[in-house]
């Protein structure tokens, strides 16, 4: 399957040895998206969530502190980086990189806030984003080992093996789990309960948009 | 540039409209009078006169940004669809910002209401996944991702309704979620007064009326186009009022489910649906 079917008119395209980046609409569409997003969240500050506070009539303001707002921001950012890069990466082992970045700063973002829920939920989106870090290098690795390439610009103009689909199938299990969405989201919702709004858009932005360049990456692998 | 601030203007009117008519009719069916069609059209315009205020607690400039990202977006999901008629996978990502929104309009405020808003969003990241297995089924069934050449082959084909049925089932279960009141709202359930929308006022919340409508127009008229074929300006009028009138009548009979129903519900259905076209197109 060719970039013009799934992504819109090729504008170009930036090749580095047998990489080739290939800029559609689509790629360029997600990656400008994400830089936005980025760069509001480096300039934004936090919000104060105010909480009820049980027993009485008061409420709570809950903030993020100076150190800690560095340290989720600083995180936030690179997260940013990397999902943007993830976007418009024209190589199997890059994508996957990125997507293994992009668990491991999830995590990061959240790790230095105090509530015992959201370090249980970090604790379990941890364990399962492991566990997935597996399937997710072996599916690369494997279309490796069945077609000498990790180019996606090469891969997609080649028939795909029965190993290439189980390479495909391995990766897709690897990223539904490093992003941590359906059927995984259960031990990530409770990350998004603490305080830091432009911190915790780029935990769900990077997951969703690595989801869609995910299916597009499969499809130009398997059709 | 003119062609795409026509096609804007008339999403954000057809929208509002069509809005203002699901809205009239859930009232009719309650047996209630409701308020007039033009109604939601005026709500927006109104906002945009209205005094702009910001919580104290808001985290700014994000809590701005974000409102401004989601019209832009929502002009490119415009381009992408009714101008330009190019890639599916572009509107899938328009969608995905819109549940980014969603998600940190919420939070951003510092509102309670705002933030279980915005954890429901990511549970409700769900109706994704009808999104989804509709593109990949069409994808299969076209072999393109190209809503022109999505529209040309149901010219030479026949409507994809009648050959992929249960794709077009989850397409319309998607639209269904994004239809105010709906069973599976529960991002904006009445326990959170308007979810994360609480804490918008003045023109923030007229950017947010406008992204609406123009995303309520965008993704019927995806549905009628990616499922009906070519068809003519008339039909797709008749097509929308009928979307508006079938969500309508369902919204006001069906209480809003509890999150968790919401989601396993949504999940449910695309699983059933995306095996039964895979069994479909392979028989």
């Amino acid at each position: 399957m060719d970039f013009a079917t799934l992504g819109g008119n090729l504008f170009g395209t930036i090749p580095f040895g047998d990489i080739v980046l290939y800029l559609t609409p689509f790629n360029l569409f997600l990656f400008a998206i994400l830089l936005v997003f980025t760069i509001i969240i480096a300039i934004s500050n936090t919000e104060t969530q105010v909480e009820a506070t049980f027993g009485s009539l008061k409420n709570t303001n809950v903030t993020v502190g100076k150190k800690e707002f560095k340290q989720r921001r600083i995180l936030s950012i690179i997260c940013g980086i990397a999902s943007a890069g993830a976007m418009i990466t024209g190589d199997l082992f890059n994508f996957t990189l990125f997507m293994a970045l992009v668990g491991i700063l999830n995590i990061g973002i959240v790790s230095s806030v105090k509530q015992v829920s959201v370090l249980d939920s970090a604790f379990n989106y941890g364990l399962i984003a492991m566990m997935c870090s597996l399937p997710l290098f072996g599916g690369a690795a494997i279309i490796l080992a069945a077609t000498g390439t990790l180019s996606l610009s090469i891969l997609s103009s080649m028939p795909a093996s029965p190993m290439v689909i189980f390479g495909a199938v391995l990766i897709l299990l690897g990223v539904l789990g490093e992003s941590g969405v359906a059927p995984f989201f259960a031990s990530k919702a409770e990350m998004f309960r603490t305080a830091g709004s432009p911190f915790l858009v780029i935990i769900h932005l990077s997951s969703l948009f690595i989801i869609i360049r995910a299916v597009e990456i499969l499809l130009l692998v398997l059709l | 540039m003119a062609e795409i601030l026509i096609d804007v203007i008339v999403a954000f009117l057809g929208g509002s409209l069509l809005l203002g008519l699901h809205r009239k009719i859930m009232a009719r069916v309650q047996r209630r009078p409701g308020p007039p069609i033009i109604q939601n059209l005026l709500h927006s315009l109104k906002f945009f006169f209205k005094e702009t205020a910001f919580p104290k607690t808001a985290s700014m400039p994000f809590y701005v940004g974000i409102i401004f990202i989601l019209a832009v977006v929502w002009i490119i999901g415009v381009i992408a669809g009714p101008v330009t008629e190019n890639s599916l996978l572009i509107l899938f990502g328009v969608y995905a910002v819109y549940k980014i929104v969603e998600h940190n309009a919420g939070s951003s405020s510092g509102s309670p209401y705002g933030k279980m808003s915005c954890v429901r969003a990511v549970l409700s990241a769900a109706t994704e996944l009808p999104l989804f297995a509709a593109i990949v089924l069409v994808y299969a069934k076209t072999g393109t991702m190209n809503i022109a050449q999505i529209i040309s082959y149901q010219g030479v084909h026949g409507p994809l309704v009648a050959s992929v049925p249960l794709a077009a089932l989850m397409f319309f279960v998607l639209i269904l979620a994004k239809s105010p009141y709906s069973p599976f709202a529960i991002t904006k359930g009445k326990d959170l007064v308007t979810g994360y929308e609480t804490e918008h006022f003045g023109v923030l919340r007229g950017f947010l009326m406008f992204s609406e409508s123009v995303a309520w127009f965008v993704l019927c008229w995806l549905f009628l186009t990616v499922f009906f074929g070519p068809i003519s300006v008339l039909w797709l009028v008749v097509g929308l009022i009928v979307i508006a009138v079938i969500t309508g009548f369902i919204n006001a009979t069906t209480p809003m489910l509890s999150p968790n129903h919401s989601v396993m519900t949504l999940i449910t259905i695309c699983c059933i649906c995306f095996v039964g076209t895979i069994l479909m197109i392979i028989i």
